[in-house]
């Protein structure tokens, strides 16, 4: 046994930064009881003032605690790409749309890569990349390149504007990340309006100006549509007013107003977007719902319905600013926005040369309002209403200020866990905590009596240096990772049962305590090595395929057979030659 | 205390008998998969599930009857908490609707029961097949791994064995779990992510006794002509036999502990790993060390394996 010295001051050492390490941690869930203590809000809150410090530094380095314990979101939001190649597309023809509608169909259940799909799609109908998308001159390896790149720009450029959104909301410790070349990963702990986080996160913000269609227009069109489109239901009989497909669910009145009930506006919107009724629009021209209903005299909701021009004399990525307040009348919330130079001097051409015509301001594809041109604006001012209530309005000026996203997001995966369920799951926690460490403590000493008591030291080591770990590294505890360290307990043991065992061998032949001790350490390193090594590999695998909760598991899994390997060998072992120094060690020692 | 001190069971020479055992179980579960097949959680089919906690009891078939004339798909169980329901239902990629739904149904029909969302998950189909992917190459990986490893510590054939036994031990958990799925209501035994963490963590445990008693016939073998080898596998098999057994008892205490303290999450993980440690501790002696053995003598030549201490 060399090395005496070195051995002890190793195992001080650790156990002090192990200790060090959770003080932060002790001092958060000390703090926090003090606060709990006093009565009035207004002694808790001077209490927060004078430690704000110590408050803030203590929750930066304590241990954290994982979205399923706290309660919060985990979101995984996917960029459309068929969305973003669609746009990037400059020669669309019904054939390109068919591709494309079919590979999204396809990416919709598969994880593969979107651009092969395309590829693949084309590659099918022997058509080259180049019809449609960059230089006709391009090779399709080129193009897919292009593709690849504009996709990873815009997975970059979407995580920048979310994490602008979420900002601005307000979240405490978001952790926002991609993944592969169309993921972004989102974690936000403790949110209490979830609804509205959804709501902020998915919308595109794609701001847009768009002039409305002259007078007359629009019941032209609706006409044609009316009368191209056959009824919903052809169980009625074939009469003349069964072919009143639209006019069923939408009524037209004065020249220029169609509303729609609202709780018919999807299946209008499912029959404006059938080709029979897009063959019928004029050219350059687009059907629009309104974003907001309005009340009906008779108490229902109508959505009105636009005809405006397809493309947009003006986007919102001039915008410099939004603020949210409200209107003149001082009910109705509205968003102020205003320009940049550009976008001012444009808007005040677009505004000159349109005055007494309409101008819808659409935000991701809905109407919110379609004023009608007083005067030309200079100023590079502009207004949205027709919002519902003053937090949609703050969520507006969010969304608009952070900037439109490169291409529409999707949620695709999302684990919402209450306050109320992470507090039984901090209870589950622990409970499984303390019965496995009691569990494995008395069974330890039972069976191995003062050996198995050095075991237990080791133990309560091993578990101190998971937590540290944990802490030290910012990594935070969720219950697959407390339900690791539970599973550790049971297995960082083995060590010291392989060494027991192997010196109750010694012992049984006759050996001294001396010698059984350091021939059954000696003896058993090998065999803990390999078993450790192989638990590792496993644990390490876990944690680079798996993702959340189970590489919270895999963590604290790989912490804790790792300092096993410390703990049960090199602590116990000093812990025995202390007690041998001193006589307290027979070969009744291993039981 | 000692529960195995000086063993001399004949454990080749039962390994017909042991075979057979494996045999059975093993059929038992592939044919359980082949008519049963597994039921998988949310992680591998995409959908939504959503927990609710009500303040009083309620009968479920209230909620069902609810639910249903709501317009809400899918199935309601009760779930592993007090007065908590788990409603599974199709992934849509809109929760607020869903959840305005369920919130307007039960806010009209059960006034006086009020309740609270405690859990939304929900896996879209895409993410659904990355996980089984994810998971598939996990497994792969570890196996692979440990091959490798094994193989370079000890001998390719050991390291066969013992990838044999992991095979072994992983398959009958896997048909554990599709004979009993959705035969108990509180423990239905879906194929999540946890479970793929259990049989990695099974894969783990299972080579890690293999690796022990490999470990043990390794510094017994050295210098001994073939015709021992049965002898010495024996032996290493009985002294490694006490080692064996306590380290599975004391991570069974803990991963009994799991399963009753850890709530329903864990249930269904704690339950794999207990069945698999169970199952791993019985394959390194009969499955694991026999099929090496069976291997070498075939071949013969006295086997060299790698790394012997210098003891």
């Amino acid at each position: 046994m060399k090395n005496k010295r070195y051995n002890l001051l190793l195992i001080v050492g650790v156990t002090l930064l192990a200790l060090w390490s959770l003080v932060p941690t002790w001092k958060e869930y000390s703090l926090g009881k003090q606060l709990e203590a006093f009565r009035s809000p207004q002694d808790s809150l001077n209490f927060v003032l004078s430690h704000r410090d110590e408050i803030e530094d203590a929750r930066q380095k304590g241990l954290k605690l994982g979205l399923d314990l706290k309660g919060g979101m985990h979101l995984v939001m996917e960029v459309d790409q068929i969305d973003l190649f669609v746009q990037k597309a400059w020669n669309r023809d019904a054939k390109f749309d068919a591709i494309m509608e079919e590979v999204g169909l396809q990416a919709a259940t598969t994880d593969a890569d979107v651009i092969d799909l395309v590829s693949a799609a084309f590659r099918k109908q022997n058509i080259r990349l180049s019809r449609y998308f960059y230089d006709i001159r391009n090779s399709d390896a080129e193009i897919q390149g292009k593709l690849r790149k504009e996709a990873t720009d815009a997975l970059v450029r979407a995580r920048e504007i979310i994490r602008n959104r979420i900002d601005q909301y307000g979240v405490a410790e978001p952790m926002i990340t991609t993944q592969g070349n169309r993921k972004i990963i989102i974690e936000l702990p403790g949110i209490s309006d979830e609804n509205r986080m959804r709501n902020l996160l998915k919308g595109t913000a794609k701001l847009e100006f768009r002039l409305l269609r002259e007078k007359g227009a629009l019941q032209r069109t609706l006409d044609a549509i009316n009368a191209a489109l056959p009824a919903p239901s052809s169980s009625g009989a074939p009469n003349g007013s069964s072919n009143d497909g639209l006019y069923r669910f939408v009524q037209v009145y004065g020249s220029d107003n169609a509303v729609v009930r609202a709780e018919n506006r999807e299946l209008v919107a499912g029959m404006l977007s059938r080709p029979e009724a897009v063959s019928q629009l004029p050219p350059d021209s687009e059907l629009l719902l309104a974003a907001r209903a309005d009340e009906a005299d008779d108490g229902g909701r109508l959505y009105a319905i636009y005809l405006v021009r397809k493309t947009a004399e003006m986007t919102g990525g001039v915008i410099t600013e939004a603020k949210a307040t409200f209107g003149s009348q001082g009910v109705q919330p509205e968003v102020l926005m205003s320009m940049n130079s550009e976008g001012t001097s444009k808007w005040a051409r677009i505004t000159g040369a349109n005055i007494g015509k309409r101008i819808a301001i659409v935000l991701d594809g809905a109407v919110y309002s379609a004023p009608v041109v007083q005067s030309k604006i200079p100023n590079g001012n502009s207004v949205i209403n027709g919002i519902q209530s003053l937090e949609e309005a703050k969520d507006l000026e969010i969304v608009l200020k952070a900037g439109a996203l490169p291409a529409p997001v999707r949620i695709v995966e999302e684990r919402t866990v209450g306050p109320s369920l992470g507090a039984d799951y901090i209870r589950a926690g622990l409970q499984s905590l303390l019965w496995g460490f009691s569990a494995v403590v008395v069974f330890m000493i039972f069976y191995y009596r003062q050996g198995g008591l050095a075991a237990d030291v080791a133990l309560v080591l091993n578990v101190l240096i998971v937590l540290s770990v944990l802490a030290g590294f910012n990594a935070s505890l969720s219950l697959p990772g407390i339900a690791g360290i539970v599973l550790t307990m049971g297995m960082a043991v083995d060590a010291n049962v392989l060494i027991y065992e192997r010196i109750r061998e010694e012992l049984a032949e006759g050996r001294s305590i001396t010698s059984a001790l350091s021939e059954g350490y000696d003896r058993a390193f090998s065999s803990i090595l390999d078993s450790h090594v192989t638990t590792l590999a496993a644990a390490f695998l876990l944690y680079t395929y798996g993702i959340g909760p189970i590489q919270g598991f895999a963590v604290t899994l790989m912490i804790g057979t790792a300092a096993s390997l410390f703990t049960a060998i090199v602590v116990t072992r000093e812990i025995f030659r202390l007690l041998v120094s001193k006589n307290l060690m027979s070969s009744k020692s291993f039981g | 205390m000692r529960i195995f001190s000086n063993t001399s069971i004949d454990f080749l020479g039962r390994r017909k008998i042991a075979y057979a055992i494996s045999f059975a179980l093993l059929l038992t579960g592939l044919v359980s998969l082949a008519v049963r097949g597994l039921n998988y959680g949310i992680d591998f089919r995409g959908g939504s599930e959503v927990v609710l906690r009500f303040e009083q009891d309620l009968p479920v078939g209230e909620l069902r009857t609810v639910m249903r004339d709501a317009g809400v798909s899918g199935t309601i169980k009760q779930y592993g908490m007090d007065r908590s329901f788990l409603l599974s239902t199709v992934f849509n990629g809109d929760t607020n609707e869903l959840k305005s739904l369920i919130s307007g149904a039960l806010n009209s029909q059960l006034k006086g029961n009020p309740f609270e969302i405690v859990r939304i998950d929900a896996v879209g189909p895409s993410i659904a097949s990355d996980l089984k992917w994810s998971a598939f190459k996990a497994l792969g990986a570890a196996l692979l791994a440990i091959l490798i490893y094994v193989g370079i510590r000890f001998e390719l054939k050991f390291a066969a064995a013992g990838v044999v036994a992991i095979f072994h031990d992983v398959l009958i958990v896997l048909g554990l779990f599709s004979l009993l799925g959705g035969v108990f209501e509180a423990m239905p035994l879906e194929m999540d992510q946890s479970i793929i963490a259990a049989f990695l963590t099974i894969a783990g445990y299972s080579i890690t006794d293999t690796v022990v008693v490999y470990d043990r016939i390794r510094e017994n073998i050295r210098n001994r002509k073939p015709a021992e080898y049965e002898q010495i596998f024996n032996e290493s098999m009985n002294r490694t036999l006490s080692r064996t057994v306590i380290t599975s008892c004391t991570t069974l205490l803990t991963v009994l502990v799991l399963f009753i303290f850890a709530g329903p999450a864990i249930r269904a993980f704690a339950f794999a790993v207990f069945a698999g440690i169970l199952v791993g501790t019985y394959s390194s002696v009969f499955v694991a060390a026999p099929l090496a053995f069976e291997w070498i003598k075939r071949s013969k030549a006295p086997v060299k394996l790698r790394g012997s201490q210098k003891a």
